[in-house]
């Protein structure tokens, strides 16, 4: 895309509301930002309605200030907690219906293969754990299947929290709900082995608590999307109001899981996306 | 007044692990000068994860 198109036609200039005036002045387009340089430009999210200490916002913050070219990026996102984010945020995205989002993103991969030959396009599937893991499941998988080129992103916050907390085939068993009152029954869904086995060509799970690390994997995956084929990025991203813990634990809560053993982080790289990576990061 | 995170610039020293780690976008503003954050107080939601996680207990919610 041309950064101009942003521009605000002369004389406009006044009557644009100063959020945009301030994003096309001091935000990020083309200009290569990262996670490092977040606090000294205008993100690309403005305020937005999740509630405080929400892991899923911290996740959708780091992971937009990621994007290795957001200007020439398309998100695709499901109904939930994020969806309320996405009318702030100042980037091509798509509402889908609950569970349809890698169904979409696939159709508009190729469209814009079609539209744009010679241009990359990043189509950015984030959803939570109830659109990716099991409402959306046979979709997510079909297009893994199908090797569409496109990156899905699961901001995993281990229950259905937009409509009041039902278990989740991401929620760990045993965990107390306020509408799974007597504990999930059965084991956590392992998303990225399955994910793996049908044929992504990289696969990682991440978390808030280490930010560079999340920033790292968001930005390989979406880059082999583009040469390689799919990828899948798992972020654990816990929800203070329906797990009920203090607002402000958020990210000790995570740090405390893993020295549990209960979370880890992880990266699988194809064999192709390995050497395909050596060649990008080794050239800078 | 809103309740907000406040900086206590004599203990900041610019590390920016608040700025990654606040759940709310263009909150923390970093100073290169200074080498220190600010704080827009009117998009703070006073959740207070960024007093958990700054070594230097340079901030507080108040
Ligand atoms: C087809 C369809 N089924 C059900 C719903 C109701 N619904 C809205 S949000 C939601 C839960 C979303 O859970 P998840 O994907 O885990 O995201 P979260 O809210 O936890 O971020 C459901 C079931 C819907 N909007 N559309
Ligand atoms: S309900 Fe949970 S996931 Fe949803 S906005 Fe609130 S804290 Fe975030
Ligand atoms: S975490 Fe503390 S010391 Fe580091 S920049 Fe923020 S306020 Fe300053």
């Amino acid at each position: 895309m041309k950064t101009g198109m942003l521009k605000i036609s002369p004389g406009f200039e006044d009557i644009m509301p100063p959020e945009y005036r301030e994003l096309v002045d001091n935000g990020p387009y083309g200009k290569n930002y990262g996670i490092g340089d977040l606090g000294s430009y205008k993100e690309l999210l403005e305020e937005h309605p999740l509630c405080a200490g929400c892991g899923l916002a911290l996740s959708l913050r780091l992971t937009l200030a990621s994007l290795p070219m957001p200007e020439d990026t398309v998100i695709v996102g499901s109904t939930g907690c994020s969806a309320l984010a996405f009318p702030q945020v100042a980037l091509h995205n798509i509402h889908s219906l609950f569970g349809n989002q890698n169904a979409v993103a696939s159709g508009l991969k190729r469209a814009l293969k079609l539209r744009f030959p010679d241009k990359e396009k990043d189509v950015v599937v984030i959803a939570g754990d109830g659109a990716t893991a099991d409402i959306g499941l046979d979709m997510v998988m079909q297009s893994w299947l199908r090797r569409e080129k496109i990156t899905t992103i699961m901001l995993d916050n281990e229950a259905y929290a937009n409509t009041g907390g039902q278990e989740s085939g991401m929620s760990m068993q045993g965990a107390v709900l306020n509408m799974a009152p007597t504990g999930k029954k059965f084991p956590k869904l392992s998303l990225p082995e399955i994910a793996q086995t049908c044929g992504c060509a990289y696969v990682a799970a991440a978390s808030p608590a280490k930010p560079k690390q999340l920033a790292k994997v968001v930005r390989r995956a979406i880059l082999v999307a583009r040469e390689i084929g799919p990828t899948y990025v798992q972020l654990y991203s816990p929800c203070p109001t329906n797990y009920k813990f203090n607002p402000k634990e958020t990210v000790s809560l995570i740090k405390q899981r893993e020295k549990d053993g209960l979370y880890q982080s992880k990266e699988y790289i194809s064999q192709e996306a390995k050497a395909f990576l050596e060649s990008i990061e080794v050239k800078k | 007044m809103y309740l907000s995170v406040r900086v206590d610039k004599e203990k900041c020293i610019g590390c920016k692990i608040c700025i990654t780690s606040c759940p709310e976008p263009n909150v923390f503003i970093f100073l290169p000068e200074q080498k220190l954050v600010e704080v827009n107080e009117s998009r703070c939601k006073a959740c207070g994860l960024c007093t958990t996680v700054c070594a230097k207990e340079a901030l507080k919610i108040g």
